[in-house]
């Protein structure tokens, strides 16, 4: 259940007059086991903010602190054991592999994180089974649906149990129902794992969610919701006690 | 990730596109097809040399000669100044042995027989039964190597055949009609000329005064004489056969006369284009051709004989593994090319693998190892079509050269599995830049694809 700490964060992309700052000296602090939401408009930085936080991009300035340890000081091999055994991902788009087979779909973070091939089938059929693809194991990912192959996507990313969950836009291209089905699967892992999940979107629904609520506008963070059961964490105490007090007002006529 | 994994997914991924590896595979394949042809080729013509000259010449066997420039390629100026121990050899000026010289060779004591060589030409011949005057060549019988015979009996190797002794080739038949055994038994005979230098004014008037015209005459037409001998056989122009103009053979004691009858008088007497010297058993012929050529004469061994057709042999070989050569890099740039579309194809997934944690190492391996089973694909694919074509020509190649039991391909397991290695290292290389290419992809990019 790792602390998930982000100061200063800058990102920049080009260079000199067509610089163009994606991430404006963001400062967080994401508590042992929560699931996160990172909200705002296209182009806002908060996918940005997610591959900074996952060790994908680089960042000039700034600190990401998992388990205690700076994962921006790390040689890019530390990072990409760091991310194989620890992180896994889920994108709007999938990015299943058509031509593999399901099970070779989900076979692949235990390859890349060197698990040993006895260890392996009984995880990836376990995987497959929690997502209920387990009568697809043999069948080639292009012939699932939409929604099956987000579902392979799911567990691809929890076959090797990782302690944090990333999801962009995880339901953007799917329709309502299958999208909430992919939802629940995503918060049940996190739940029962205990691991921390973040979630870009800019859909409400999944947002409210989450126990806690980061929007980024324009690569400031606009402001950050907590709900009702955490306490206001660290130096951002003062700042979020505000903004916690607004989300209550709301969320507190339905309960 | 572990090799055997990324080898496997390396190979897994060959046969998404099986259309596009195949055909990437088979330009590989012929150059490797080549290759493995010209290997064997090469393999097989060495055994044949090989077995030719083990069984027909005396490894003991050593020609020697005056002047060592004998064996060059080049003959030296085409003007060379006049010696009395010159001579004329089939148009090229050599220095010839004198007596003293064979005396010299012979007391080294390296040598059990020291047999002098003759330049003989003939006026002409006869065979017994036809009236025709043929023209011909004619040489001592060398018992160094063994020919094959059209009809009648060779002499074992070393052992000459006697002094009244004849063979005439199998070309001679065709010429005179009926069959080679009809000449066994028959008589030869062949017609020298003495040289003589030219007689002076004065012989010729002395003559004149002496005997009129007839006595002129008779001073100015050399000196002619017939040697006849017995046709024992009938030699063959057979594939084992080393030697190669046909010619009619004596010994070389009959020779020797003719010889002194041809050169008597002159200052040709007692002078020898080269040697023909057996080197004792035990001693090691090549030891002996140092110390002769240290002596100033110049010396041939049957093995330098073997390294000449080797020469021969190897250049041939090396212009058709030029052309297998000229194939695989014709294909590597195949490889190149396959492989970089198939990292612009697969970018997401690179993207992915790296997302996942895929090192960059290991995202180059991956490539690099698809090149390695496309190079160890096409390598094996062309080994195997030339080796299945090696088996359907092989009966053929023996039957239509008449080789009996040799084979003219030769597959040599090592040297296919030597190049089939060489041709998955070859793969690796060509697939480098594409495989560092994917190994540099940024995975935030790659990712936003689609």
């Amino acid at each position: 259940m790792p602390k998930i700490e982000i100061e200063s964060l800058t990102k920049t992309y080009g260079k000199k007059k067509n610089a163009f700052t994606a991430l404006h000296n963001i400062s967080f602090t994401i508590p042992d086991g929560v699931s996160v939401a990172i909200i705002g408009k296209s182009g806002s930085g908060k996918s940005t903010l997610m591959h900074a936080m996952s060790g994908l991009d680089r960042p000039e300035q700034g600190r990401v602190i998992i388990d205690g340890e700076d994962i921006l000081k790390l040689k890019p091999k530390a990072i990409d054991t760091f991310r194989s055994k620890k992180m896994a991902f889920i994108f709007q788009s999938f990015f299943v592999q058509g031509n593999d087979t399901c099970y070779s779909n989900v076979s692949m973070p235990l390859e890349i994180s060197r698990v040993p091939k006895r260890a392996r089938r009984a995880r990836i059929l376990a995987a497959l089974e929690s997502v209920e693809l387990g009568d697809k194991v043999k069948q080639k990912a292009r012939n699932l649906s939409g929604g099956q192959k987000q579902r392979l996507a799911v567990a691809r990313a929890i076959v090797n149990h990782p302690r944090v969950l990333f999801a962009d836009e995880p339901t953007g291209n799917l329709d309502s129902v299958t999208g909430s089905h992919i939802e629940s699967l995503l918060f049940t892992y996190a739940k029962e794992q205990k691991a921390t999940l973040i979630i870009v979107t800019h859909d409400d629904d999944i947002a409210s969610r989450c126990d806690m609520q980061i929007h980024i506008k324009d690569g400031h963070i606009e402001h950050i919701d907590y709900a009702d059961m955490l306490p206001p964490i660290g130096k951002e105490q003062g700042h979020s006690a505000k903004l916690r007090g607004q989300k209550i007002r709301i969320t507190e006529p339905k309960s | 990730m572990k090799r055997i994994d990324i080898m496997k997914r390396a190979a897994h991924n060959l046969t998404q596109s099986k259309a596009r590896t195949a055909l990437t595979s088979l330009a590989i394949a012929v150059g490797a097809f080549t290759l493995t042809l010209s290997l064997a080729g090469g393999e097989g013509a060495r055994q044949y040399a090989n077995k030719v000259l083990q069984s027909n010449i005396n490894p003991q066997a050593m020609f020697i000669v005056k002047d060592p420039s004998f064996f060059d390629v080049t003959t030296g100026p085409a003007l060379q100044q006049y010696s009395a121990d010159t001579t004329q050899v089939r148009g090229t000026t050599v220095k010839v042995l004198s007596q003293s010289d064979i005396d010299a060779i012979q007391k080294t004591g390296d040598f059990t027989s020291v047999v002098p060589v003759f330049n003989l030409s003939m006026r002409y011949l006869t065979i017994s039964g036809h009236s025709t005057k043929y023209i011909g060549q004619v040489a001592s019988y060398d018992d160094t190597i063994v020919g094959s015979a059209a009809a009648g009996t060779l002499p074992k190797l070393g052992v000459n055949i006697g002094d009244n002794q004849a063979t005439i080739p199998e070309e001679y038949v065709t010429t005179l009609g009926g069959t080679p055994a009809d000449y066994i038994g028959k008589t030869l005979t062949l017609t020298f000329a003495a040289d003589q230098a030219s007689p002076s004014a004065a012989q010729i008037q002395q003559a004149f005064l002496s005997g009129g015209q007839s006595a002129v005459t008779q001073l100015v037409t050399p000196k002619t004489k017939d040697f006849t001998f017995t046709i024992v056989a009938v030699t063959k122009k057979g594939t084992t056969s080393v030697q190669a103009n046909p010619r009619v053979t004596i010994s070389p004691n009959a020779a020797k006369q003719v010889n002194d009858f041809v050169t008597a008088g002159t200052d040709k007497s007692g002078k020898y284009v080269g040697v023909q010297a057996l080197v004792k058993a035990g001693t090691s012929s090549d030891a002996v051709k140092k110390q002769i050529t240290n002596m100033g004469y110049g010396a041939r061994t049957a093995k330098d004989l073997q390294g000449v057709i080797f020469t021969f042999v190897n250049t041939l070989q090396g212009i058709v593994l030029g052309f297998g050569l000229l194939a695989l890099i014709a294909s590597i740039f195949g490889i190149v090319n396959t492989q970089y579309i198939s990292v612009l194809e697969r970018t997401s997934q690179i993207g992915l693998m790296k997302a996942l944690g895929m090192s960059r190492k290991n995202v180059a391996r991956l490539f690099r190892y698809e090149a390695a089973w496309i190079g160890f694909i096409g390598a094996a694919l062309g080994a195997a079509l030339g080796i299945a074509l090696g088996w359907v020509l092989n009966p053929i190649i023996t039957n239509a050269l008449s080789l009996g039991d040799q084979q003219l391909l030769i597959f040599v397991w090592w040297q296919i599995g030597l190049m089939i290695a060489a041709l998955v290292v070859v793969a690796v290389v060509a697939g480098w830049f594409p495989a560092r290419k994917a190994a540099k992809l940024d995975p935030i990019e790659a990712l936003r694809t689609e």
